[in-house]
């Protein structure tokens, strides 16, 4: 899987890049316009992380350009600015998604996966985990052990959230946005993840799963797999 | 056309007052030169009387018209002087009484005394001076009807200019495009009027559009920043050799991140609010909006068990549709966190209002305070403290007013809608 980044800011570029790469990713990246073209012709990626904001020219105007060459390359639009405008446009020019800074990278590599399993033309969106657990991301279906098993919408996608960011520390904080958006407050205060987290370790655990979520202290949770 | 209604009343007054007055004055002064030119002609009567008395010694044989006639009395025992009077006589020739001018005088002769009264009927001097009171008048109703239909189709001209330039005003959006470009006009003062908006317009939207590129801006700059701290600390946590403390450390540093985007996204949202930032002409149906908002915040109201009632009629208002939706969705929100486990929300809408109730932990909130920024009663910590004060600045951008009572032990916030429902 072939990701290119272009984002003028080095630090999240690096660390986007770091973090996507430990997810199992090929990374590139380029800080300008320019550069970007020059990738963008000569290769093909399965993901483009886009800033809206470029140094010497603008995200929207490389959209243009995707589209015009015929170019089917997957892109979700990164960007500070929170207008609606933007996002409209955005998503007309054919960006896949579009996320405001500041994001959490485990919604980062969820919405990069999404794209790329979308984009995948080979009809079966399976998730495998291990031979045991398997996701089907069109069906929203989970079965362990070739048996399915019945998840609330919360608990689907706090496990699908988990298993694409399989391995990884993620912080409470990073959940509750992911599961509750701007609503996330809310849950913060009540201790809504714990629960959430406590119903889907039970499911998987009497559907004969492996015990995988841990609860790392301070931090927050990770689904561990070999 | 009211300041036009208004000259022109006063116009018309003070012409009728004007030639009332110099009619009645016309009047005064014709009639006195007609009686002047009557009494002449009764003296020069006289005078050819009392020639002929002087030179033939014998009254003359005197022929009367119908205006014009003589009495002598011969038995007169009056020596009266000179004297002009007006009478009423009854005129033998035209038979009906009339208005006589009359002269009378005593003669002498051969020493018998006569008593002479010339008459001159007032008749003519009366036609006279009516025919030109009835010119005067219908020369002065003339006048004002005519005055009246020139001066309004005339304004009606002159005010075209003007009510173009209102109605492009009226039809103008701080938020467009382009500042507003009033047209040429010929009429001096209307061309002042034109590019004098014209250039207040062109400042306004230069300044417009400088907060706006500053708003977005502080977001763009700000959230930049921010951003590389969120990614780095994320990396940092993902390192496995830190310990809880540490651990716990970074995801503090975290969540304080999240309280400043919060903060930092609330803030410009208030600040794009106050500066009008927002086109207000999108119909929204505020009811479909309060169910959606429940169902999507459903889980959090049963993991509180609380009782939620609702009781919406369909409102449709003309405001905007995501400012409507963070409206309710503050107001939802505050009533979820605020209730105690096992409480109740009640939400209201009718035309009218919307009423969000929900009961109470502690007492009443301070009703002037609650909609202020950063309020946070009871040493709560949660929140941003700007959810209620975004409430009101967008009620106070929509005109309608919001206000807190404290009923029954419950919190009740009650949004009043004025106008515009459809």
């Amino acid at each position: 899987m072939k990701l290119l980044i272009i984002e003028d800011e080095v630090n999240l570029n690096t660390t986007i890049a770091s973090f996507l790469t430990a997810a199992g990713y090929l990374c590139e990246t380029v800080s300008n316009f320019k550069d970007a073209i020059e990738k963008i012709d000569l290769y093909e990626y399965d993901c483009i992380i886009l800033d809206i904001m470029l140094p010497d020219g603008s995200g929207l105007e490389l959209l243009r350009y995707l589209k015009l060459n015929k170019k089917n390359d997957g892109v979700i639009i990164i960007s500070a600015k929170d207008s609606l405008d933007d996002k409209l446009t955005g998503l007309q020019l054919g960006a896949d998604d579009y996320l405001t800074k500041p994001f959490h990278l485990p919604e980062l590599a969820m919405r990069v996966a999404a794209i790329i399993r979308r984009k995948k033309m080979d009809g079966h969106n399976v998730i495998n985990i291990d031979e045991w657990l398997y996701i089907d991301t069109i069906a929203q279906r989970v079965t362990i052990h070739n048996a399915a098993i019945e998840l609330t919408q919360k608990e689907y996608q706090l496990l699908l959230f988990f298993v694409v960011n399989k391995n990884r520390i993620l912080s409470k904080s990073a959940i509750a946005q992911h599961l509750w958006g701007d609503d996330m407050d809310l849950a913060d205060h009540y201790d809504f993840i714990y629960t959430h987290i406590k119903n889907l370790r039970k499911k998987i655990l009497s559907a004969g799963g492996e015990d995988c979520i841990r609860s790392i202290y301070g931090a927050g949770y990770k689904f561990q797999v070999n | 056309m009211k300041s036009f209604a208004t000259y022109q009343r006063l116009n018309t007054y003070i012409a009728i007052l004007i030639f009332l007055l110099g009619s009645i004055a016309f009047y005064g002064v014709l009639q006195y030169v007609l009686l002047r030119q009557l009494d002449d002609s009764l003296k020069a009567e006289k005078q050819e009387i009392s020639d002929y008395v002087q030179k033939y010694h014998q009254l003359p044989v005197i022929q009367n018209t119908k205006n014009q006639w003589v009495i002598i009395d011969s038995n007169a025992h009056t020596f009266a002087n000179q004297k002009f009077r007006t009478i009423k006589l009854y005129n033998t020739i035209e038979q009906e009484m009339q208005e006589v001018r009359q002269l009378s005088f005593a003669l002498a002769i051969n020493n018998q005394q006569y008593f002479v009264q010339v008459n001159k009927s007032q008749a003519e001097t009366e036609d006279l001076l009516q025919l030109i009171a009835i010119l005067a008048f219908s020369m002065i109703a003339l006048l004002l009807v005519l005055n009246y239909f020139v001066n309004r189709k005339l304004v009606n001209k002159l005010f075209k200019p003007f009510q173009k330039t209102i109605s492009a005003i009226q039809a103008y959006k701080i938020g467009q495009k382009a500042p507003l470009q009033l047209p040429e006009s010929s009429l001096a003062e209307m061309h002042l009027l034109n590019t004098s908006l014209n250039e207040m317009s062109q400042r306004i939207y230069v300044e417009y559009r400088s907060l706006k590129s500053f708003t977005e801006n502080a977001a763009h700059e700000m959230q930049t920043p921010l951003a590389v701290m969120r990614s780095l600390i994320e990396s940092i946590i993902q390192q496995n050799n830190l310990n809880e403390q540490g651990l716990n450390q970074l995801t503090t540093i975290d969540d304080n991140i999240q309280k400043l985007i919060k903060l930092h996204q609330s803030l410009l949202l208030l600040a794009k609010i106050e500066n009008n930032q927002f086109q207000l002409n999108e119909t929204v149906a505020i009811n479909e909006i309060i169910i959606a908002k429940c169902e999507e915040k459903n889980s959090f109201i049963e993991t509180k068990n609380l009782l939620l009632k609702l009781e919406l009629n369909e409102v449709q208002l003309l405001f905007h549709r995501q400012l409507t939706d963070m409206l309710v969705n503050n107001m939802i929100n505050n009533a979820i966190r605020y209730t105690p486990v096992n409480g109740e929300i009640t939400i209201q809408l009718n035309k009218n209002e919307l009423i969000i109730c929900n009961t109470a932990s502690a007492g009443s909130l301070d009703a002037e305070q609650v909609f202020k920024r950063f309020y946070k009663p009871q040493q709560q910590q949660e929140g941003t403290g700007l959810g209620l004060a975004i409430v009101n600045e967008i009620c106070r951008l929509a005109n309608w007013p919001i206000r807190y009572e404290f009923q029954n032990n419950k919190h009740c916030f009650i949004v009043q809608f004025f106008q515009k429902v459809s």
